[in-house]
């Protein structure tokens, strides 16, 4: 109960000045397509050297906390994920923004991401050495194993053919071997210069959603671009949050996957949004309506997102290893003030720890505030004529894909790879299955090769990745997964003739 | 006419995939092509299957593409090309976005190019996402974007 | 604070082009090849604090991170794609890409690029989980010596320095162990030795430091030509009886690109040793556990060119 006398180190005019500036801040640069925490956080660092460490990390804290939660409004209101976190959180909450009810998915993406946000922080605060133990026993092994977990979801993320679900989630694992291979150096698949970078996440993320959206568009014509007008709904808060409570079955399982799945060093929070919106597919009675703007798809996601935050954080803080790129930022920025983490963070420094984890609750209240105002206004976005639309968004994706990692090289592959996701999603090919496999190839690869390695000086690949507990479990529930989604499309067929 | 683009557009993905496939099984060093070779397989086995359905005629899913489309998407596609692939570089980022923007504008904009109002609007539309896109990208985060003649 | 706005306020006028003054006018660019928050990143980080001083650069210095296959990826595109007018500068990480350009399969090599000056050294050191069997270099060589293929000890990558300390350790010794390369770089090969997935591994100084003050690994041996001051007990390799020397540890620096110019060459070359001895540098750098040791131009082309010659000879076999 240590945390609670350290709140009034928050409650100073200067962190609250700091809280709810990085609140804003990362609020909107969440919402900019590019613009990911990770970045975020890296770009926040300088600003905290000249600060005293409570005061940076502070800073840091709500900087990230908001981020996370600011990707969900491009994701609803432009179908552009501000990070990979927030994919799933495109697929009902776009939908509802295009039916006028982009307010309310907005309100109840902020009001969910504040409820898994303050869950996982509070994880953090009172189950870290149980946690910590728990990150500590995944393996090269188990995280192969995670990474083929994340893959089975393509079963619920796609309208049409499973097939072909499956054949743009293969697409997506090849993309994902261009550039150099990680662990050898060896130059795979590089056809042009431009691609020896590898295709980087963030560019691949904006061109697959934003371009093909930019072309169709365009597609319509000049005549054609304003037949939609669409009406925005208004949409009282207090029903919002009356919603969310009424899901009560989406938002405990998107709260609780978020919060395992964040503990996992090296998948981070990228699929927890997509597995929850899997999860809360298969329990929902009624599965048919997600995709079309349902609520429990956008509550699911969104409070998985914000769940993984704080457990996010508990490798870094007990054993000093990141477990995501964003924690690996935010470890740069404890070393520079001179704080260790490790198992005796919580007693060689409190006063710098307990505030940073306070502000952390703090600045998901804000957050939540905040992003319901934002809401009200943002809401209109769906109103700009689609002419200006395209214009702003192909500006947005140059930018946003230049700003990662400022290579123009990241600009040519977010365009191409765009206009090819165009001409494929009008053959019933879909982008987020796509980027599903671009992201996890890369950690199904390198922990099957390094695990296959290890394994070579233990009893062989099969005992290695096939026995002990933790295995096991994993390999079951991949089996039910997919017994799941074939026995789910089997009966929908039988109900159709 | 949707028929035959399904073939099409089956038949190029499994181009790349046999192209992918030859690509991962003959390449050296084999440990670094390992999980290519494991994933151009499914790869392949996908896309000939999505392409047989196709060469039977069972696609369904997609609405394909018509000639109406390519004609209203040519000058965006364009435009969008050379600000991209040419003037970023040799004008300037900020002044390529600039005129590209204002020229999407112009080719997409229902209202009549004779009204005076509708050139104003368009011209403070671009002022603005150019000034937003400054100081947030200049300014702010201190992106160096390309320069060529012009910033 | 108040320091970063002045620093941003002079740079918008440097961009603006309102003063037209003498290199540099504008911010320069860092391009780190490793990912944010690694330590090479923060290291950089901390060693260009007082770029924006009037008797430094006079600008702030931007890091951009470039990470991918060991740094190749960012050196790549150093070598092919930064502009050659003093506003991009590049973190070198010797042994990581001299090892690279002998091995091949990059466009780079030490003629691709002008040094201007090094900040640390960061020595790479033998690292086995808390709980483990081992104690000292003689017990690891002995399980290995009875156990050859089966002691898997993991690195930050192929070609990087945990690997040429890897393999000098190895020809040293007369053994044959498992040397596991990890995707996610030193952070990811210090957790697998501490979550016991492989039965050691070699890591920088400066993060095992860490993690043994956290208590989460014992260290076992510096590979380095004598102790060093973070870590006054533990011995070095040679100490313990392996012919390693220092060709393995990690000189952390700035450079440029090849074809700039020669004022610009050396005005960074004069100001930026200057930098790095700032006191604030330091003082954060001692707070972080990363050893500095300072080079200016002339001596880093020589600690080049003799690197250049030991690990053409170590790699031959290979």
């Amino acid at each position: 109960m240590d945390f609670i006398f350290y709140f009034g180190e928050v409650f100073t005019l200067t962190s609250m000045l700091l809280l709810i500036g990085g609140t804003i801040g990362g609020l909107i640069m969440g919402a900019t397509p590019g613009l990911s925490p990770t970045m975020t956080v890296a770009l926040l660092i300088p600003f905290t050297f000249n600060m005293t460490p409570v005061h940076g990390l502070i800073l840091l804290g709500a900087a990230y906390t908001s981020t996370v939660a600011g990707g969900a409004v491009s994701a609803i209101l432009l179908k552009i994920p501000g990070a990979p976190a927030n994919i799933a959180t495109t697929l009902d909450g776009n939908a509802m923004a295009r039916k006028g009810e982009g307010a309310k998915a907005l309100q109840l993406s902020f009001i969910s991401s504040l409820i898994g946000g303050i869950f996982g922080v509070f994880l953090l605060i009172f189950l870290t050495p149980v946690l910590a133990k728990m990150a500590n026993s995944f393996g090269y092994s188990h995280t192969f194993w995670l990474a083929i977990i994340g893959v089975t979801v393509i079963g619920s993320l796609e309208a049409g053919s499973v097939v072909k679900g499956l054949l743009s989630g293969c697409i997506g694992m090849w993309l994902a071997t261009i550039g150099f291979d990680d662990i050898q150096g060896v130059k795979r698949f590089v056809f042009h210069p431009a691609l020896g970078g590898g295709v980087n996440i963030i560019p691949a993320l904006i061109g697959l959603f934003a371009i093909p959206q930019v072309i169709t568009m365009f597609a319509k014509g000049r005549f054609q671009t304003d037949i939609k007008q669409i009406t925005v709904k208004k949409h009282p808060i207090s029903q919002a949050f009356r919603e969310v409570f009424s899901r009560k079955r989406a938002l405990a399982i998107g709260t609780s996957i978020g919060s395992v799945i964040g503990l996992i060093p090296g998948v981070g929070g990228q699929i927890a949004g997509l597995l929850a919106y899997d999860q809360a597919k298969k329990f929902s009675p009624e599965k048919a309506k997600f995709g079309t703007g349902h609520s429990e798809g956008v509550i699911a996601a969104e409070s998985a997102n914000n769940a993984m935050v704080g457990p996010s954080l508990v490798p870094l803080l007990t054993l000093s290893i990141p477990g995501s790129p964003t924690a690996a930022v935010l470890l740069g920025g404890l070393i520079i003030h001179g704080i260790f983490p490790g198992p005796t963070l919580f007693q060689d420094y409190p006063e710098v720890i307990w505030p940073f984890i306070n502000s952390m609750l703090i600045g998901q209240i804000l957050m939540c505030i905040f992003g319901i105002y934002i809401a009200s206004l943002a809401a209109r976005v769906a109103q700009v004529p689609q002419f200006i639309m395209a214009a702003i968004v192909l500006g947005l994706a140059a930018f946003g894909s230049f700003a990662v990692q400022q290579s123009m090289g990241d600009v040519y592959v977010m365009v191409v790879l765009g206009t090819m996701m165009y001409f494929l999603e009008r053959f019933g090919f879909s982008a987020a299955p796509l980027v599903l496999g671009l992201i996890l190839g890369p950690i199904a690869e390198s922990n099957f090769v390094t695990g296959s390695l290890i394994s070579t000086a233990q009893n062989g690949p099969f005992i290695y990745f096939f026995t002990g507990g933790l295995n096991i479990v994993l390999v079951s529930i991949v089996i039910l997964s997919v017994g799941f989604s074939i026995w789910s499309e089997i009966t929908a067929k039988r109900q159709e003739t | 006419m949707n028929i035959l683009q399904h073939k099409l557009s089956s038949g190029f993905v499994a181009c790349i995939a046999i192209i992918v496939c030859y690509i991962s099984f003959t390449r050296q060093p084999t440990d670094a092509y390992l999980f290519p070779r494991v994933i151009s397989v499914f790869f392949l086995g996908l896309a000939l299957w999505t392409f047989i359905k196709a060469l039977l005629g069972l696609s369904k899913v997609g609405n394909g593409l018509s000639l109406t489309m390519f004609k209203n998407m040519f000058p965006g596609i364009l435009i969008s090309s050379i600000y991209l692939f040419i003037a970023a570089k040799s004008l300037g980022f900020y002044t390529a976005t600039t005129i590209a923007f204002f020229l999407l504008l112009i080719s997409y904009d229902p209202a009549p190019h004779t009204n005076l109002n509708s050139w104003t609007k368009r011209i403070i539309i671009t002022a603005c996402f150019i000034a937003i896109m400054y100081t947030l990208f200049a300014k702010i985060l201190v992106v160096y974007t390309p320069r060529g003649m012009f910033i | 604070m108040k320091k970063i706005i002045a620093a941003l306020a002079i740079s918008l006028i440097g961009i603006s082009g309102a003063v037209k003054a003498e290199y540099p006018e504008r911010p320069v660019l860092l391009m780190i090849p490793y990912g944010a928050g690694g330590a090479t990143d923060f290291q950089a980080r901390i060693a260009t604090i007082p770029a924006g001083n009037d008797d430094m650069l006079g600008m702030p210095v931007a890091i951009i991170n470039k990470p991918g296959a060991g740094g190749r990826v960012g050196w790549n595109w150093f070598a092919n794609d930064a502009e050659k007018d003093g506003y991009t500068m590049g973190g070198y990480n010797v042994p990581h890409f001299i090892a690279q350009s002998i091995k091949g399969g990059v466009d780079y090599s030490t003629d691709s690029f002008e040094p201007i000056a090094n900040w640390g050294s960061d020595p790479a050191v033998f690292v086995v989980g808390k709980d483990s069997n081992f104690n000292s270099m003689e017990d690891v060589v002995a399980f290995a010596k009875s156990n050859p293929g089966k002691l898997t000890f993991s690195g930050a990558g192929l070609f990087v320095g945990h690997h040429i300390a890897a393999l000098q350790i190895e020809k040293a010794a007369g053994v044959k162990m498992l040397y596991i390369p990890n995707k996610s770089g030193g952070a990811g090969a210090m957790k697998a030795v501490i979550s016991g997935e492989v039965l050691a591994g070699v890591n920088n100084l400066s993060d095992a430091f860490r993690a043994q003050k956290a208590g989460t690994i014992k260290i076992l041996g510096v590979a380095d030509l004598e102790r060093n001051a973070f870590l006054p007990d533990v011995p070095t390799m040679m100490e313990q009886g392996l012919d390693v020397d220092n060709t393995s540890v990690n000189f952390r620096g700035v450079m440029v690109p090849k074809g700039t110019p020669q004022a610009v060459i050396d005005k960074l070359a004069a100001v930026v040793p200057e930098m790095f001895k700032h006191k604030r540098v330091a003082q954060k750098m001692k707070a972080g556990g990363s050893p500095m040791k300072i080079m200016n131009r002339a001596e880093v082309l020589d600690m080049w060119a003799k690197r250049q010659t030991t690990l053409e000879d170590l790699l031959k076999g290979l």
